[in-house]
């Protein structure tokens, strides 16, 4: 199985994946509703560079009451007209990538399109358990 | 959707503020950025205004591209009058803010009036707050960021330190600490309208129709284009790179312009920035990221720049990297422009040697250096004099002929003896001395033209700046070498109609002469348009340099050349046709 991995020390911090994430899944440019989370800043002690992506762990997938989030051929799967709109996965969630919307919810579903734009290779796509 | 189609005006005289609609004419003439920032200006200032009242006004803009996924389209205008030189004054600073405004519904922020006490605005979507700055004056841009961002969470912010707030007249605006709106005392402007910083979160979104398409086409062109051999010297080494390149063509400016060689230079070169390396940074949708953090004894910094390797090392005579990292660190947090502030302590310790004012600093002395960004920024000791930028202590010390500037504003990093291009650029620079209106050194000193000829060089710097006036209008990042076909090709998917590249120059220069209009209403002329004597009378005597001036009466020719190239007259005005043909 085959997930993202974020590889901080080479990230630039330059948000393109979060673009890339929200105009493929939800076809606006906003970073907030990427489905993943990468963040650069600079704090009191220096700069500091987090990267939150979804490792399939699977805790959205066991905790939705409806089947709503299912796992398909080692990606996640979402269906609208399950879901009941609860909030569970989102609260779930360990590396808090599902956005949340008014309706329904939006899970990685490994479109990838964070790889392909990220200039730096700070994002990759590998095995899990390799 | 290229615009929100709204402007939110401030007012902080009256506390109140109004969502008004953008002039989506103007919008078509001067599409954003730049432009439409020195459009609004134009119309709204009156003429002669003192650029230190209330009346002044400051204008955030964005660009129709900002918040997209077009690489390179980060960066945010900001403009006013400027307090330094009296001309127009856009500055242009990265980071994240440009797009987090957007996102929060405004194409552009003006802010008029002044504030009875130090206040910081606070905009998140449709809301927004006064709040009092009363903690945080008196503070750098570095600790405002901080303490704003540990009250506010995940904000982005732009600042001023004491520079802004004691209205020194080269005083800028910084953004996630490093990221500055440099030049002309942008951050004065803020100071003088006691708003300490501008904090803003924005939740909503940008939608065009084929998303996916479109975004697929960018990063086609960011892979093929934008990361090409032609602008990655960005990411591998950065604005340092050029230090070498200045070294060699001898234009790299070296104690107070006496001379155009450093000895110095492989300490603070592009390797020895490569040595203290911590990280790369980029700008919002920038996959360049020129942004070098590095860290070296107890200091840290995003930078140093180019130009304050330039101004604040080889031209204060100091070779050694770890102070000019803390000074550039300082210059950053009290928000010193390091090119105005490298000029004035290099103007101090020239004047102390030559035994013209004893200002007790002298070329190479770290130590008293070190101390100059606070106590310029203060005004306390010799900074009360070095705060008033070089003209001005020429007017009080003398001086005149070797104090470096155009128009009040002191001249970046290149020396004009070694790239006669460039003594052009800065002596028609709508701003006074800059190296980014054009920077036709790339293709002159450091590319295949003879630097020491003015054959070709009116039409160069004027296609130069015809071309970046259209770029920072759209908002492109200086540093993609984009060609005027590219910005249309992208423009046109985002305006959702057909635009041309000629339309584009055509806006380039439109937007030019706007600026040079202000600049007319404010009494600028041919007059003002000049170099410092010691270009054209002190010859220099190191490297490929050595025995080279700009001789005055070249420089003249090349001056007459470029108004005519421009529809100027002899005296710099623009013609009544010229403006016609521009719709001006």
């Amino acid at each position: 199985m085959k997930a993202l991995f974020f590889h901080a020390e080479k990230c630039v911090g330059c948000k393109l994946c979060h673009l890339a994430c929200s105009s493929q899944n939800e076809q606006v440019f906003n970073p907030r509703l990427a489905r993943l989370k990468i963040t650069s800043c600079y704090d009191r002690n220096g700069l500091t560079v987090e990267g939150k992506t979804c490792d399939l762990c699977m805790s959205c997938v066991e905790s939705c009451p409806v089947d709503a989030i299912v796992e398909k051929n080692g990606r996640l799967a979402f269906d609208e007209d399950l879901c009941t709109d609860c909030g569970l996965c989102v609260d779930i969630c360990p590396h808090e990538v599902i956005v949340g919307k008014d309706r329904g919810i939006g899970v990685c579903v490994q479109c990838r399109s964070c790889v392909n734009w990220c200039p730096t290779e700070a994002l990759t796509f590998e095995e899990v358990n390799k | 959707m290229a615009y929100t189609g709204n402007i939110l005006r401030v007012n902080l005289s009256t506390g109140k503020a109004v969502k008004e609609k953008l002039n989506e004419n103007w919008a078509k003439d001067y599409l954003g950025g730049k432009g439409l920032a020195i459009k609004y200006l134009y119309e709204e200032l009156k003429p002669g205004l003192d650029p230190w009242s209330e009346d002044n006004k400051l204008i955030l803009m964005t660009g129709p591209l900002t918040g997209t996924i077009a690489p390179n389209t980060g960066k945010l205008a900001v403009a006013a009058k400027s307090p330094a030189t009296g001309t127009i004054l856009d500055c242009s600073i990265g980071g994240h803010f440009a797009p987090e405004l957007k996102y929060a519904g405004y194409d552009a922020v003006i802010i008029e009036g002044k504030a009875k006490v130090p206040v910081y605005l606070y905009l998140e979507d449709d809301q927004l707050e006064l709040r009092s700055a009363a903690g945080l004056w008196g503070k750098g841009a570095h600790e405002t960021e901080h303490s704003i961002a540990e009250t506010l969470g995940d904000v982005v912010t732009l600042a001023i330190g004491q520079a802004g707030e004691n209205l020194l007249p080269f005083a800028c605006i910084s953004s996630e600490l490093y990221r500055q709106a440099g030049r002309g005392g942008i951050g004065a402007v803020m100071g003088s309208k006691n708003l300490k910083a501008i904090s803003v979160r924005g939740t909503g979104g940008l939608k065009i129709p084929d998303i996916r398409k479109v975004s697929m086409a960018l990063n086609k062109i960011k892979r093929e284009d934008t990361m090409d051999e032609e602008n990655m010297w960005a990411y591998t080494d950065g604005t340092p790179m050029i230090v070498e390149l200045s070294q060699t063509t001898g234009i790299l400016p070296t104690r107070n312009f006496q001379e155009g060689t450093f000895e110095g230079h492989e300490n603070v070169d592009s390797e020895a920035v490569k040595g203290v390396l911590r990280a790369k940074k980029a700008c919002f949708a920038c996959p360049l990221a020129c942004g070098n953090y590095v860290e070296k004894g107890k200091s840290r910094v995003e930078g140093p720049e180019y130009e304050t390797l330039a101004l604040c090392s080889s031209n204060c005579g100091i070779d050694d990297l770890e102070a000019v990292i803390e000074f550039n660190r300082l210059c950053d947090d009290y928000c010193l422009d390091t090119i105005s502030a490298g000029n004035a302590v290099a103007f101090a310790m020239e004047l102390t040697e030559k035994g013209i004012h004893d200002f007790g600093i002298r070329f190479g002395d770290i130590d008293k250096y070190l101390q100059m960004p606070w106590l310029i920024s203060n005004r306390e000791g010799i900074g009360a004099e070095l705060a008033e930028g070089v003209s001005s202590m020429a007017d009080k010390f003398g001086g005149k002929d070797f104090a470096m500037h155009v128009k009040k504003l002191e001249i970046p990093g290149y020396e004009p003896r070694g790239s006669w291009s460039m003594g052009l650029a800065y002596g028609t620079s709508d701003r006074g001395a800059c190296h980014l209106r054009a920077w036709p050194a790339a293709v002159e000193a450091f590319g295949d033209l003879d630097p020491f000829t003015i054959e070709g060089k009116a039409e160069l710097v004027k296609d130069m700046q015809d071309d970046n006036s259209v770029k920072f209008s759209a908002i492109f990042c200086d540093f993609w070498a984009i060609s005027t076909g590219r910005m249309a090709e992208i423009l046109s998917i985002f305006l959702e109609r057909e635009v041309t590249a000629e339309e584009l120059t055509t806006i380039g220069e439109r937007v030019y002469n706007l600026a040079r209009l202000f600049n007319e209403r404010e009494g600028f002329t041919r007059k003002d348009d000049y170099l410092p004597r010691r270009i054209y009378d002190e010859k220099l005597t190191t490297g490929k340099t050595s025995g080279k001036n700009l001789p005055f009466e070249e420089y003249e020719k090349m001056l007459s050349e470029y108004y005519a190239l421009r529809g100027w007259d002899e005296k710099g005005i623009i013609t009544e046709a010229k403006k016609k043909a521009l719709n001006l």
